[in-house]
């Protein structure tokens, strides 16, 4: 089912001539992992801000649902539709791990309401991503690159969101976490039915995704096109290996 | 409303969290408080007092030569008793004739200062023979008045500065508080938080500041008015007046904080608190958060 649509898609930063994004075309489904992938200015990040409704195409439209972005409460689709796991984690660092998560559930108006239960559930929810209690009380000021990298992902998905954003999420996460942690991105999508979207540059999170889409100069590629576009020496796995490495996660 | 709880929460965590700023921003309020209640209870006070002695003085008349010395005899008691029937007066006091003349003393006691034109238009009409004059006291209206208007203008004066430079200086800082939060407010923005919440969320922050404020503003503005009040006062008082008049002048005046100024100063303090409040929610409401978001990253 689709869940999200960019059609023919044009941005570029105010004051600016030149676009960004050149006219992209997609739809992302529910349960399924993307992995969007391209050299550092190709568009990547700016290409998530649209999609998290962080930001407004200059032309076109991002479509949730078959609704317009320009016409949903924006605000409300933040909190509710989409979860955004930021590559700056952006965090509340003056408040705790656990005190970031209850705010999270508590801006998406969450069926949790009892303040303990909602604290329970972020706890828990720390404690998937590998943050134990004592952690989870400390402020995110005195928390590792790794520790906050966690915190933000859990956040992400306090509010049981159906679209998973993701900017080079696991890349402060020792390679244990990394896998734990696409493990449950490939849970999310696949028994949970989220639409996971993910900008990386690491081949492991390639490897979990159901589809690549390569960015270039503001242009969408499909990872063959995108990867018979890069230069001799830069590989990203070919689709023999990413299905491999897919079967691999899923065992 | 139970959606908005969590506003309150995260607004009253807030201020502890920030203690720094939050101190400077409460010093500020606190000293345009405390100022505002000794400037307006100062000002209260005299304009009380004025309109109390401008009753007192402005209605005690009495009848004397125009001119000292004089040879002129006086009024006589039952001058001065057909001169105290009149509609303008409330009462009057008439002292015992010496011995060696006819003459007494008469004190009429108008029902209003405005009054006194028309009651002298009588008493002349009545017979009081030209070369006396018609007047209050105003020696005495002088020596207790004066003094009490320069001290209500001064008092004033100060108060339009204290809240000018209050107000400026709340402006600058709810401008310079809220762009030391914008990575804060992206944050929020970016996870969902509209901006009436977090306007709201700003203005539950400044209120529960300005009312800690207010209280600890008033006991020192209250404990500061009466020596700062008499400091004024002495100041008011012309060494020429100090020498034309006997009597003692007017060197200390009972300030008191009544439940009008109070509510008075309360006003004041929530038009600062209005006024961050206004300022913080421009500000915030002019923040994109993709653009916080990218600057911080």
């Amino acid at each position: 089912m689709k869940c999200l649509e960019l059609a023919d898609v044009y941005y570029r930063y105010e004051g600016s001539a030149d676009y960004v994004l050149k006219g992209i075309t997609a739809s992302f489904e529910s349960g399924k992992v993307y992995t969007i992938i391209g050299e550092s200015g190709a568009g990547k990040s700016t290409l998530l801000s649209l999609i998290s409704g962080l930001d407004v195409c200059t032309e076109g439209d991002v479509y949730y649902e078959g609704k317009s972005l320009r016409k949903l409460d924006r605000d409300d689709y933040r909190a509710k539709s989409v979860g955004v796991i930021f590559q700056g984690y952006n965090l509340l660092t003056n408040f705790t791990a656990v005190y970031n998560i209850t705010l999270s559930m508590s801006i998406s108006e969450s069926e949790i309401t009892d303040r303990q239960a909602k604290k329970e559930a972020a706890y828990a929810l720390l404690d998937n991503m590998g943050v134990d209690r004592e952690t989870a009380d400390r402020k995110i000021l005195y928390l590792s690159g790794g520790e906050q990298q966690r915190v933000g992902i859990a956040r992400a998905l306090s509010h049981n969101p159906d679209v998973i954003i993701a900017d080079e999420p696991t890349g402060n996460l020792d390679a244990e976490t990394e896998g734990a942690v696409l493990n449950i991105f490939t849970r999310l999508a696949h028994e949970d039915g989220k639409c996971v979207i993910i900008v990386t540059h690491s081949e492991n999170v390639t490897a979990i995704a159901d589809e690549v889409i390569g960015i270039r100069a503001g242009k969408l590629l499909s990872g063959t096109e995108y990867r018979a576009s890069l230069p001799c020496h830069v590989s990203y796995p070919s689709q023999e290996n990413l299905e491999t490495k897919i079967k691999e996660n899923e065992q | 409303m139970k959606k908005y709880f969590y506003v309150i929460e995260n607004a009253l965590l807030n201020l502890s969290k920030n203690k720094g700023r939050n101190f400077l921003q409460g010093a500020m309020i606190f000293a345009v408080i405390t100022t505002t209640v000794i400037a307006l209870s100062i000002h209260n006070t005299s304009v009380t007092l004025i309109s109390e002695y401008k009753a007192h003085f402005g209605s005690e008349v009495s009848i004397s030569p125009e001119r000292m010395p004089s040879n002129l005899p006086g009024i006589t008691a039952e001058q001065a008793l057909a001169f105290s029937q009149s509609e303008y007066l409330r009462d009057f006091e008439v002292s015992e004739p010496d011995d060696s003349s006819e003459a007494v003393d008469a004190v009429f006691y108008l029902k209003s200062p405005e009054l006194l034109e028309a009651f002298a238009a009588e008493v002349r009409g009545k017979g009081l023979p030209d070369g006396y004059k018609v007047d209050i006291d105003r020696d005495a209206y002088a020596r207790m008045v004066t003094p009490l208007e320069g001290l209500q203008d001064i008092s004033f004066t100060f108060l339009l500065i204290v809240l000018a430079l209050g107000a400026a200086i709340m402006v600058l800082l709810s401008v310079i508080a809220v762009r030391e939060r914008k990575y804060e407010i992206g944050v929020l923005r970016a996870m969902g938080m509209k901006k009436r919440k977090l306007a709201m969320g700003l203005g539950v922050e400044i209120i529960a500041i300005t009312c800690v404020c207010y209280l600890f503003g008033m006991i020192a503005g209250w404990l500061l008015s009466q020596p700062i009040s008499d400091a004024l006062l002495t100041g008011q008082q012309s060494a020429e007046l100090m020498n034309a008049v006997a009597a003692q002048p007017l060197t200390s005046v009972k300030i008191s904080v009544s439940p009008l100024t109070a509510l008075e100063i309360f006003g004041v303090a929530i038009l600062l608190a209005s006024i961050a409040g206004i300022i913080s929610v421009r500000q915030v409401t002019k923040y994109e958060p993709i653009k916080i978001l990218m600057e911080r990253n």
